[in-house]
């Protein structure tokens, strides 16, 4: 059926103030990466007049960007392997076993979900200066479990449940054991469930800052957020190596987040809002 | 490993068989528990025990590299004589508050905008989420570049446009540093909104407005007696998470204002972070948070509570 245009014209000037405002900045960050200094601070242009790669080639030349992103990224990779792996299997007992206490770990899986860290990066820094890890991507690697597994065990659970358990138990009257109708038949049969909980994961890691900010302090050890917040402080002109910093962080995560999109749409569903 | 043991279908009638140890209920349990005991370890070590360590802390004078005694209730009377705490809670709750209502306002305009047959309309919910696709660091440190009183985009706009004739020192001004860091925090949590919306909004099911629109219902009566009853839930949810996180933002203003200008924008996680890592002062730091958390608690629970109704129903 066809809307009224009165009906159809706000619409459309809504979304086109919607695109606008979403577009500004990600419009500003790009156009200050290409900018030339001059363009930058002498003369404003909106768009760059001489298109330019010469912040990216000082960022990661000069500052030394890519030990940071390959920090970044060893610590959301092992973060994500490790969740993946722990989270299904912690879902999957949640799900389909039957003991006593399990609806209790559920309940405080889900309260960890929505603990912020904010409330604990105070003690997390003594307990990880007291085994030695400050200053480590180690303490990184584990303490960014902390959120990252609680999450996705969470969303996980809601996709098993979603799968009948009629077919394992076929599956297991045909011989399988019950670990071996998870690998068989339910893990593949949530594949997306699965893809889903490594987009969320590797995504929580590479964002996260607060931790990071407290827990590491050398330029080696710094993770992408750490490395770029630091240098606000540092030079007065370096917009223009900051925002190329910023399409660098920002990039990777985005491709994999529109590629993983549908999955994280259904996940969130699964998980946190639909439940 | 408990989990090696096979195990056999307790729904199925067990075939005759000569009894085994252990019965298959408790090697259903150990099996359970086996593979649950690597979660339950991570959130022992890493969130119960620096929970109620955070509690002692805020008992003790713990410094770092020092032990640390109980001194009772002396780091609290210390913070709550301070005047940077109560102006702490005073921005936590005006940021919270504000941002919170800002971001539902327009995360249900965009849904509701994103729920109409618009041409490309999965190309327009993708780039709407952009925001909040992107790390919140890079957001910030966008935004504070946008700010800029010498070069920043936003002032060179307005200027060009003969709206305001010197630049506004939006970060620097006690009067708009606050609103200057809701909107950028807006900028980048409003989709989360937008989309939890819309897909709440794709299980309502037409036949509603079908009837309501063959009883003559108005737009504006169909969103109220249809679309928002439908969403009750989904909004409830959202907006108890999101106080939650919002309160506990702690990017924006570190990345924006670092809490300034003169306590402007001092919110109570910035006040932790310069407490105990600034100053050093754990004990303190520790007290500032403590005395957030019954009422972080209660939210947590009530959203809790909410999620797991749903899960059950």
């Amino acid at each position: 059926m066809r809307e009224p245009l009165s009906i159809r014209a706000t619409t459309y000037a809504l979304l086109a103030l919607f695109v606008f405002m979403v577009a500004v900045p990600l419009f500003w960050m790009v156009t200050t990466a290409l900018k030339t200094n001059k363009d930058l601070y002498e003369d404003f242009t909106y768009l760059p007049r001489h298109p330019t790669l010469q912040h990216f080639v000082r960022v990661i030349e000069r500052d030394g960007l890519l030990t940071n992103i390959w920090n970044s990224f060893a610590v959301a990779s092992v973060t994500t392997a490790v969740t993946v792996v722990v989270s299904a299997f912690a879902a999957f007992s949640i799900v389909r076993y039957k003991y006593r206490g399990r609806e209790w770990i559920g309940r405080f899986i889900l309260f960890k979900y929505v603990l912020p860290t904010a409330m604990l990066f105070v003690s997390l820094y003594a307990i990880v200066v007291a085994l030695g890890l400050g200053n480590t991507l180690k303490s990184l690697m584990l303490t960014y479990l902390s959120f990252t597994v609680p999450f996705c065990t969470w969303m996980l659970m809601g996709y098993f449940r979603s799968i009948p358990a009629e077919l394992e138990e076929h599956a297991m009257v045909d011989g399988c054991t019950k670990i071996g109708a998870l690998f068989r038949i339910l893990l593949p049969l949530s594949a997306p469930g699965i893809v889903a909980s490594a987009i969320f994961s590797f995504t929580l890691a590479w964002n996260e800052f607060l931790l990071a900010l407290v827990f590491t302090s050398d330029q080696t050890t710094m993770t992408v957020p750490i490395k770029l917040s630091m240098m606000v402080v540092g030079d007065q002109y370096i917009w223009g190596q900051l925002m190329a910093g910023a399409v660098l962080a920002t990039v990777p995560i985005t491709i994999l987040y529109f590629l993983g999109q549908r999955f994280v749409v259904q996940g969130l569903a699964a998980g946190s809002v639909k439940g | 490993m408990a989990i090696r043991h096979r195990s056999v279908a307790v729904a199925l009638p067990a075939p005759a068989r000569p009894a085994r140890w252990p019965s298959a209920r408790t090697r259903e349990t150990l099996g359970g528990i086996g593979l649950l005991a690597p979660t339950v370890l991570l959130l022992l070590g890493l969130v119960l025990y620096p929970f109620f360590y955070a509690i002692w802390l805020a008992f003790s004078d713990k410094t770092v590299g020092s032990p640390g005694q109980f001194v009772g209730l002396r780091n609290f009377v210390y913070v709550l004589r301070w005047p940077q705490f109560s102006t702490a809670v005073w921005n936590t709750v005006v940021f919270t508050v504000s941002a919170v209502a800002i971001k539902l306002v327009l995360g249900m305009a965009v849904a509701l905008v994103l729920n109409q047959q618009i041409r490309g309309r999965n190309f327009f919910r993708a780039f709407l989420l952009l925001p909040w696709a992107m790390p919140a660091f890079v957001v910030y440190l966008v935004w504070r570049w946008l700010y800029d009183p010498l070069s920043g985009l936003i002032n060179y706009a307005l200027i060009d446009l003969g709206l305001i004739a010197s630049p506004i020192p939006f970060l620097s001004d006690r009067s708009t540093a606050m609103i200057s860091v809701i909107v950028a925090h807006v900028w980048r949590n409003f989709p989360f909104y937008a989309i939890s919306f819309l897909a709440g909004m794709q299980t309502i099911s037409q036949e509603l407005y079908d009837a309501a629109q063959v009883d003559g219902a108005s737009r504006v009566q169909q969103f109220r007696h249809v679309t928002l009853p439908g969403l009750y839930h989904v909004i409830g949810v959202v907006v108890l998470l999101t106080t939650i996180w919002t309160a506990n933002a702690f990017e924006p203003v570190y990345l924006l204002t670092g809490g300034g200008p003169s306590d402007a924008t001092m919110v109570y996680t910035m006040l932790v972070y310069v407490m105990g890592m600034m100053n050093l002062r754990l004990g303190e730091a520790a007290a500032v948070s403590t005395l957030f958390l019954p009422l972080l608690i209660a939210l947590v629970l009530a959203v809790t509570i909410l999620l797991q109704r749903k899960a059950n129903a």
